[in-house]
């Protein structure tokens, strides 16, 4: 059974304040003046705590830089938490930003097995979704030509197609609750609510507060990565919505 | 380490397409297609050939294939570096969205310069064949494990170049510019022995690569297993690097992502 555990979670980036750092810079610092280019801690996250198991249903929110995405980059295992422990069991898949990744001079059905491979598929398994995520896309004969002719919404819909034709255990999505012109919008929500039911957990970030009312049953609110308020969605969603009109009153 | 290998493995169908598609996308709408790693080393041994081999006094049939057996693990080794330099850098897209095992990156283009090597390396078996005979065939096959070592050297060298060229982004300039002083320090275009008759031995005698060139040379152009302390400081240079690489791939790989 799929389950995550974050324990105590800190993340901190340590990044320079204009530029890397060269060799030279390295080398020197410090010999004959201060840096120019300090080193600035970024405390991403702060002491956060989560049990996810199966059948749940998370939602996080926040404003911009609350360290939402970052959250869940974290629970992905892309980013290592600085202090605090992470535990996941089962298979995590992502849908964070669909577009990146792209290999432009390879064509449609090109993308659509290196992205699977991307997401842990075979050679056999993606014989079988191949011709189901080509006619989900729509894109017919463009399947065949290079990606870099592509239009920006027609990468999102073969994006859209490849990444929902995964059966995940654990499935984290960021912002990825519609892709593509009107008439593609609604058979690419049916799409991802059919993905997310068939996730064991599902943890998403969005700012589409009423999807996350129809989507999660928990969630947590994140500002300026701390936890400052987690239980039941409504009740969270109600803490946030507060504060933010009670800022703006303000 | 064991479940870290796994973990490879596991994505071998990723990047297995990655080096697929890199060969497909550099021969991409090419006249010679992969012909064109072949015709860089030919071109170099031609005109190498046309100016050194009068100064060097060697005979072309013996000349030609030194020299491109070489030029073949030279190439090997200057590109396994070079690429390895990129390798996170352009798989930056894929770093930010999967947690996969870092070291699938430097095997994606230690694997793109093991096609061209092994390519390389039958245009001298066939070029040595024609020109002079091949001395002694069982022997050829220890280019099995001598290939399989400049792999292992090829990953280990990637992980590191391309740990080292996203945080200093110099490195490869770097890098590229100590290639083109030793190349000429490190008896590709001439015999190794010419070092040692001019009290230029030491040059020799702890340079690995060096020793990598006499561990594919002297099966194919002599016919005898390599020499004992060729093989020893090969062994050697690829266990420190394995070693290194082992231990950037366990601190680093948790950072990698900032500085990228």
């Amino acid at each position: 059974m799929a389950a995550v555990f974050l324990e105590n979670v800190h993340l901190t980036f340590r990044v320079r304040q204009q530029y890397q750092i060269t060799l030279k810079e390295y080398l020197l610092r410090g010999m004959f003046r201060a840096s120019r280019n300090p080193i600035r801690e970024i405390h991403a996250l702060r002491d956060v705590g989560l049990r996810l198991r199966a059948g749940d249903r998370f939602g996080i929110i926040g404003g911009n830089g609350a360290g939402k995405s970052t959250l869940l980059k974290l629970l992905a295992g892309i980013y290592a938490p600085t202090r605090g422990t992470r535990r996941v069991v089962g298979r995590i898949s992502s849908l964070f930003e669909l577009s990146l990744g792209f290999e432009m001079e390879a064509s449609g059905r090109q993308n659509i097995l290196y992205r699977g491979y991307l997401q842990g598929e075979t050679p056999r398994s993606m014989r079988k979704k191949l011709d189901e995520i080509a006619e989900f896309s729509e894109l017919g004969e463009f399947l065949d030509t290079p990606v870099r002719y592509y239009s920006a919404g027609m990468l999102v819909r073969l994006a859209f197609s490849i990444a929902t034709a995964i059966e995940p255990e654990i499935l984290l999505v960021d912002e990825v609750l519609s892709a593509g012109d009107l008439s593609f919008q609604e058979k690419a929500r049916k799409r991802m609510r059919e993905m997310m039911s068939k996730a064991q957990i599902l943890v998403v970030v969005s700012h589409d507060l009423d999807s996350l009312r129809r989507i999660c049953d928990r969630g947590i609110w994140l500002d300026h990565g701390q936890v400052r308020a987690e239980g039941p969605i409504d009740q969270v969603i109600t803490a946030y919505t507060s504060h933010v009109e009670h800022r703006r009153a303000a | 380490m064991a479940a870290y290998l796994a973990s490879v493995w596991g994505c071998r169908y990723f990047w297995l397409s990655l080096v697929r598609m890199d060969l497909r996308n550099r021969y991409r709408g090419s006249m010679l297609g992969i012909g064109w790693s072949l015709a860089h080393p030919l071109a170099a041994t031609l005109v190498i050939c046309a100016v050194y081999y009068r100064l060097l006094q060697a005979d072309v049939t013996e000349f030609v294939p030194f020299l491109l057996a070489g030029l073949a693990c030279w190439n090997y080794l200057v590109g396994v570096t070079l690429s390895g330099c990129q390798c996170f850098l352009q798989a930056e897209p894929y770093i930010r969205q999967h947690a996969l095992p870092l070291a699938i990156y430097p095997l994606r283009t230690m694997l793109g310069s093991t096609v061209h090597l092994c390519l390389a390396l039958l245009v001298v078996l066939a070029l040595t064949a024609v020109l002079r005979g091949l001395p002694n065939p069982a022997v050829l096959l220890i280019l099995v494990p001598t290939i399989a070592l400049l792999m292992l050297f090829g990953w280990s060298v990637g992980v590191l170049a391309g740990f080292v060229n996203t945080v200093f982004r110099d490195t490869h300039h770097l890098l590229e510019v100590s290639f083109q002083i030793l190349f000429y320090l490190s008896a590709v275009i001439y015999p190794k022995e010419l070092l040692y008759q001019n009290d230029l031995g030491w040059l020799a005698a702890g340079n690995p690569l060096v020793a990598f060139q006499s561990l594919i040379r002297d099966p194919v152009l002599h016919g005898s297993l390599p020499n004992g302390s060729d093989i020893v400081l090969a062994f050697a240079v690829v266990g420190v690097m394995t070693a290194a690489a082992i231990a950037v791939v366990r601190y680093g790989s948790k950072h990698l992502i900032h500085y990228l």
